[in-house]
């Protein structure tokens, strides 16, 4: 593999360019990878009932510069609008509402491209759904026509698209992400503090050999370099000594670890000026997060044992390399080296010689990988760099919806909504907060409810009866449907605002494949300002 | 239950239909005792309410109270509109940036929403005293300054006055950080205040200036380097402004040959700004969710609609959009030590014909605490220390004055403290017993 | 609107508690005022250090005299500004040291390397922390992790020399090219 080497003198500058200054507090967060999956997306919203909650996610996907949007919406502007929905002006009124709402919301970013329907050439959702044009996520905002909902179902089913359904109303809301296959994700950007992986219990020839250099004389090294020892250094030094009087075992037990750690302590020398030695401290600190045996992360796991449903998703690039990357495993009973080494008390030179150790074995397992993959067929073409990051993030590697459509979504609810009565019942022992799945069922009675008819609470509790009998009884559930009536089908924008900021949030992580979406509904209580993730 | 009470709306039926719907009629979980729909809708668009920053959080809290039926809005915000604010700040455009934030923000807002007033103020919360708080209902702040927060929450704490029911001003404070975030409702002296929630801004990991000096590690060991050490040193501007790409470039080419001579790689033109301006990343979607979340929590307070946040229990919500979606909403204890809300001023009786001499022999006398060597100050007027010498001297004169010759007047503050207790100080707000 | 008053009056009644003083809208004394003036009433400055406050209402700026009275900085004398801001005890104080010396913790802008003063700052530690970590620096310079390169190397390498260095550039002379100001008594 190439190594970018740095040359002698510092290159011309060139300044962030204007795109860049104006994406930088994004781009910190997901980079120009991200930015670039974001700009080659394309979204319909199928919008209906107060119709917000959707304008919300959409304001906050133009403004990052999601590639291109769409608005479906029958309804003309009404004076209601004007009360709830931001990107409506006076002058909207009696017009159409997907024509005002993509008008308003593309003043936000002139680099967003945007069309709005039904319009003189596609006059209909079907022939909007039949259109060349291929949308990457839809989202859809109920009360929707159920003749609506089923063209959505059926284009998601055919186009393998992602397809959010949202409901707003009053202080409760959900949104449910249903995709379309199991979703792997590779960038899940980990907390830095638990992607530490320093091999301490199998160190390979070029750790241990550097670490005996700096070791071999440790007794008389200068207080200097002494107190400049890495971690890693003196954790490898005496975990060798500790193994010469325990017959080859290094310490595995808690007890033995704390003793290994009092041993380290020990070490320190504290007849210097400062009476003590940071390295050492740092040394002690890691014993008992770093000298633990790997085992095979849950989210990895999962990815190793995963069946695929259809055997065109096994020649795509992640599960290729997902496959090399369990040989390996098989092979070496450990995964590829990440390679980074976290910052320590050292010397400039030590430290970066360290750390390019660690970044050479990360390489070579890296290689080791990229060759089982280019030796698969369908593998040739894999881009490097995607093996690369796989590598990096082998130990964090997620993956959503993982079984599918497996179970049927009804006998699922009724799975859910049992076992969430059992965990409210123990609520007061477990200190749980209660079961958000009320507001879900109170909700679900009127997703085809248009907000022009009311529906009462007995209503709404019919409609429950039917989906988990018996849970119209609860008296959570009572309370919820006598709240949802209370809204009569209306938006709070507060709440519309809050929900379409959490969806926009889901959208771009589903578009970048950057950090981990939800799997797959998520119902919020602006009474509590309490969210639950469910998977339903 | 709620479903057929009536709706009370106040002007424009049509218009906050929805929104009448909610505010005017009670739920399930309405607290009966607190409202009264009757009057929600007139009294909200009377009231006049304080918005802290015209950014991020500022734009949407905006945006979302003039949705939610507020007719009177202030917004105090001292920055210009910077280009790497559009990506979220969506009430500006390109042509605004350079703009006061306050100005473009209110100017949008209200041409947006008919019938709303919003009054900018293009300059720091520090420039207004407290009869400018003093006629706010509730103030809601989006900032990115621990400082800022903290300055408006001792504000509105110290305001606080059992007298005068007015005088206490809820604060909303919402806040970011890239997927993360979280909105508290503080109801002064009653819920745990900003100041006792400090602990929940973890603080800046700080990297030694020796390691900086001598043996850095990593990019950023370089870059602060040059922004700590390099800078101080060789002065190539007259004061580094961290908005002018010049000083930013100089810091850049230092820390980039400093990296080189130690083989460190990794600094970037955008990470050396990211580390100089301490950049925290920031997206419209979660601004979006936490200013909602403040603003929900402000129409609740405002009618009573729905019990809102810091009463009875819950006052915390955090958030984070990292690893799924986790929200943590919980009440966040109130600290009987907080220097701001566990401290309030007590009141104490003196003559303003003492002589401070006279006044410190009284403290000797008071019940909670016997003070035997108190040192007194006034906000920016040290009338005693028994300690330092240097101090102690100087101040030395001042015993022999009278109260009122030394400035202090009718319900001044003065700061008491006593090495006797370690752990604790004291406030008093004096009353004169007699006309001065 | 949410009624806090009433609600306060519930929550007094029901804990008793005391309540505040009444009236005026004067000036506040603010946390970190409060919180200094405690910090200097519990001073110990010993027989080598002193204090001067070139404005004695402004708390929050003022220098400290230290003449070490043992260790290799006796019979110099050593001045510290002390510009304490707001955030005062959630932002240590900022020290800096007026004179150029040669000290190996010490550059010659005058910037400190003294943990306390910047990684390892907590709320809790006080001023009176602060003045024994400088008094500190001058009775065990340390060489580990050095700000003066040149003196940490000289302590290192040559302690005998160091000292002859100190008292050079003590008296205002010149070390290795460098020229120090005088600070001996």
């Amino acid at each position: 593999m190439t190594e970018i080497v740095m040359s002698q003198t510092p290159p011309i500058l060139h300044g962030p360019s204007e795109k860049e200054r104006k994406y930088d507090r994004q781009l910190r967060l997901w980079a120009a990878s991200g930015q670039a999956a974001l700009e080659s997306a394309n979204i319909l919203l199928v919008n209906s009932g107060a119709g917000t909650v959707g304008v919300e996610t959409l304001k906050n996907l133009v403004l990052p510069g999601i590639g291109r949007s769409a608005i479906y919406d029958d309804e003309t502007v009404t004076e209601a609008d004007l009360g709830v929905n931001f990107f409506l002006e006076e002058s909207s009124l009696g017009k159409s509402r997907s024509q005002n709402l993509t008008e308003l919301l593309l003043e936000l970013n002139p680099e967003v491209q945007g069309s709005w329907y039904p319009n003189e050439d596609i006059k209909s959702l079907e022939s909007l759904l039949s259109s060349p044009s291929v949308f990457t996520v839809i989202l859809y905002t109920n009360p929707i026509k159920p003749e609506y909902l089923s063209l959505l179902e059926s284009y998601s089913q055919k186009h393998k698209t992602p397809l959010v359904a949202i409901h707003s109303a009053g202080f409760y809301s959900y949104f449910q992400i249903n995709l379309p296959g199991a979703f792997p994700i590779v960038d899940t950007h980990p907390d830095e503090t638990a992607t530490t992986d320093l091999r301490l219990l199998a160190p390979w020839p070029e750790l241990v050999g550097f670490a005996k250099d700096l070791t071999r004389d440790i007794d008389n090294l200068s207080d200097f370099e002494h107190g400049h020892l890495p971690y890693v250094v003196i954790l490898l030094h005496y975990l060798e000594k500790w193994k010469a009087d325990h017959g080859g075992s290094c310490p595995s037990t808690y007890k033995e670890k704390t003793e290994f750690r009092s041993i380290v302590q020990k070490a320190a020398r504290t007849d210097n000026a400062e009476g003590g030695e940071e390295n050492f401290d740092e040394a002690a600190a890691a014993v008992l997060k770093t000298l633990v045996v790997p085992s095979l992360p849950s989210g990895l796991k999962e990815v190793f044992e995963y069946e695929h449903a259809e055997p065109a998703e096994q020649k795509s690039g992640f599960w290729l390399i997902a496959d090399a990357v369990k040989k390996f495993y098989e092979k070496h009973q450990s995964l590829p080296l990440p390679g980074k080494v976290p910052d320590m008390k050292a010397q400039s030179k030590v430290y970066i010689q360290l750390q390019n150790i660690y970044k050479a074995k990360a390489r070579q397992d890296a290689a080791e990988i990229l060759e089982t993959v280019q030796a698969t067929p369908g593998g040739e073409d894999i881009d490097p760099a995607e093996v690369d990051l796989f590598c990096k993030n082998a130990a964090f590697v997620k993956l959503i919806n993982a079984t599918g459509g497996k179970i049927k979504r009804a006998d699922r609810l009724k799975e859910v909504a049992a076992q969430e009565a059992v965990s409210d019942e123990m609520a007061e022992m477990t200190l749980q907060p209660l079961s958000l799945l009320p507001i879900y069922l109170a909700l679900q009675p009127t997703a085809h409810v248009s907000s022009g008819d009311k529906i009462s609470a007995d209503g709404i509790l019919e409609g429950v009866a039917k989906l988990v009998p018996g849970a119209e009884e609860n008296e959570r559930v009572v309370q919820a449907a006598h709240e949802v009536a209370r809204a009569e089908g209306g938006e709070l924008h507060n709440v519309a605002a809050l929900v379409g900021g959490m969806v926009a949030q889901e959208l771009i992580k589903i578009v970048t494949k950057q950090y981990i979406p939800i799997d797959n509904t998520c119902v919020f209580d602006g009474i509590n300002s309490r969210t639950q993730v469910l998977r339903l | 239950m709620a479903t057929d009470a009536q709706v009370f709306p106040a002007s424009e039926p049509a218009r906050w239909t929805y929104l009448d719907k909610i505010r005017t009629r009670p739920g399930p979980f309405t607290n009966r005792d607190l409202f009264e729909g009757k009057n929600v809708a007139e009294n909200m668009e009377k009231m006049k309410v304080l918005v802290i920053g015209a950014g991020g959080l500022g734009c949407e809290i905006l945006k979302n109270l003039s949705m939610s039926g507020f007719k009177d809005i202030h917004v105090i915000d001292m920055d210009t509109i910077d280009l790497s604010n559009l990506n979220r700040q969506f009430l500006f455009r390109h042509a605004d940036v350079g703009k006061s934030k306050a100005e473009v923000a209110a100017n949008f807002v209200m041409k947006r929403v008919k019938g709303v007033k919003i009054t900018p103020h293009n300059c720091m919360i520090q420039d207004f005293d407290e009869d400018f708080y003093m006629q706010f209902q509730f103030v809601v702040c989006g900032l990115d300054s621990i400082e800022a927060r903290r300055w408006i929450n001792a504000t509105l704490v110290n305001m606080v006055d059992e007298e005068i029911e007015d005088s206490y001003k809820p604060l909303i404070d919402g806040g970011t950080e890239g997927f993360k975030g979280q909105a508290r409702v503080i109801l002064p002296t009653v819920t745990s205040c900003i100041e006792c929630q400090l602990d929940m801004h973890a603080p800046r990991a700080a990297v030694p200036l020796c390691t900086l000096a001598s043996i850095p590690r990593q990019p950023e060991h370089c870059i602060e380097w040059a922004h700590v050490i390099a800078w101080e040193n060789e002065k190539p501007f007259p004061k580094l402004d961290n908005d002018d790409p010049a000083h930013i470039n100089w810091l850049y080419q230092k820390a980039l040959l400093r990296a080189m001579e130690f083989n460190i790689s990794g600094v970037t033109y955008s990470l050396t700004q990211g580390v100089v301006k301490n950049i925290i990343p920031a997206i419209a979607a979660t601004n979006s969710v936490i200013a909602a979340a403040c603003c929900n929590e402000a129409l609740k307070i405002a009618s009573n609609c729905a019990p809102c946040l810091g009463f009875p229990d819950n006052n915390y919500m955090m958030y984070s959009g990292n690893d799924s979606i986790y929200t943590y909403t919980f009440k966040h204890e109130k600290k009987d030590d907080c220097p701001v809300c566990g401290n309030l001023a007590r009141e104490l009786a003196v003559d303003p014909a003492w002589t401070l001499q006279e006044l410190i022999d009284s403290f000797a006398a008071r019940p909670e605490a016997q003070l035997k060597k108190p040192s007194v100050r006034a906000e920016g007027r040290t009338l005693y220390m028994q300690f330092p010498p240097s101090l102690e001297q100087q101040t030395r004169p001042n015993l022999e004055k009278k109260l009122t010759d030394l400035g202090l007047e009718q319900g001044q503050e003065i700061g008491v403290t006593d090495p006797a207790f370690a752990t604790v100080s004291f406030k008093f707000k004096l009353k004169f017993t007699k006309k001065t | 609107m949410l009624k806090i008053w009433s609600m306060k009056k519930e929550q007094q009644k029901a804990e008793n508690a005391e309540g505040a003083a009444a009236g005026g809208k004067k000036k506040k004394v603010t946390a970190a005022q409060l919180r200094v003036q405690k910090d200097l009433s519990e001073l110990s400055l010993g027989t080598t250090m002193r204090t001067d406050f070139p404005d004695p209402d402004d708390i929050l700026h003022f220098i400290l005299y230290i003449e070490p009275d043992e260790g290799m900085y006796k019979g110099g004398r050593f001045s510290f500004t002390f510009n304490i801001t707001p955030s005062f005890p959630h932002e240590p104080p900022k020290v800096q040291c007026r004179e150029k010396i040669y000290h190996p913790n010490i550059d010659l802008e005058g910037k400190v390397c003294l943990n306390i003063l910047r990684e390892d700052w907590k709320p809790v530690l006080n001023l009176n922390a602060v003045i024994v970590g400088l008094q500190f620096l001058f009775l065990e310079p340390n060489a580990s992790d050095p700000l003066n390169k040149e003196a940490a190397e000289d302590l290192r390498n040559n302690r005998e020399g160091f000292k002859r260095n100190v008292k050079t550039a003590m008296q205002g002379g010149a070390v290795r090219g460098e020229s120090y100001e005088r600070v001996v008594v």
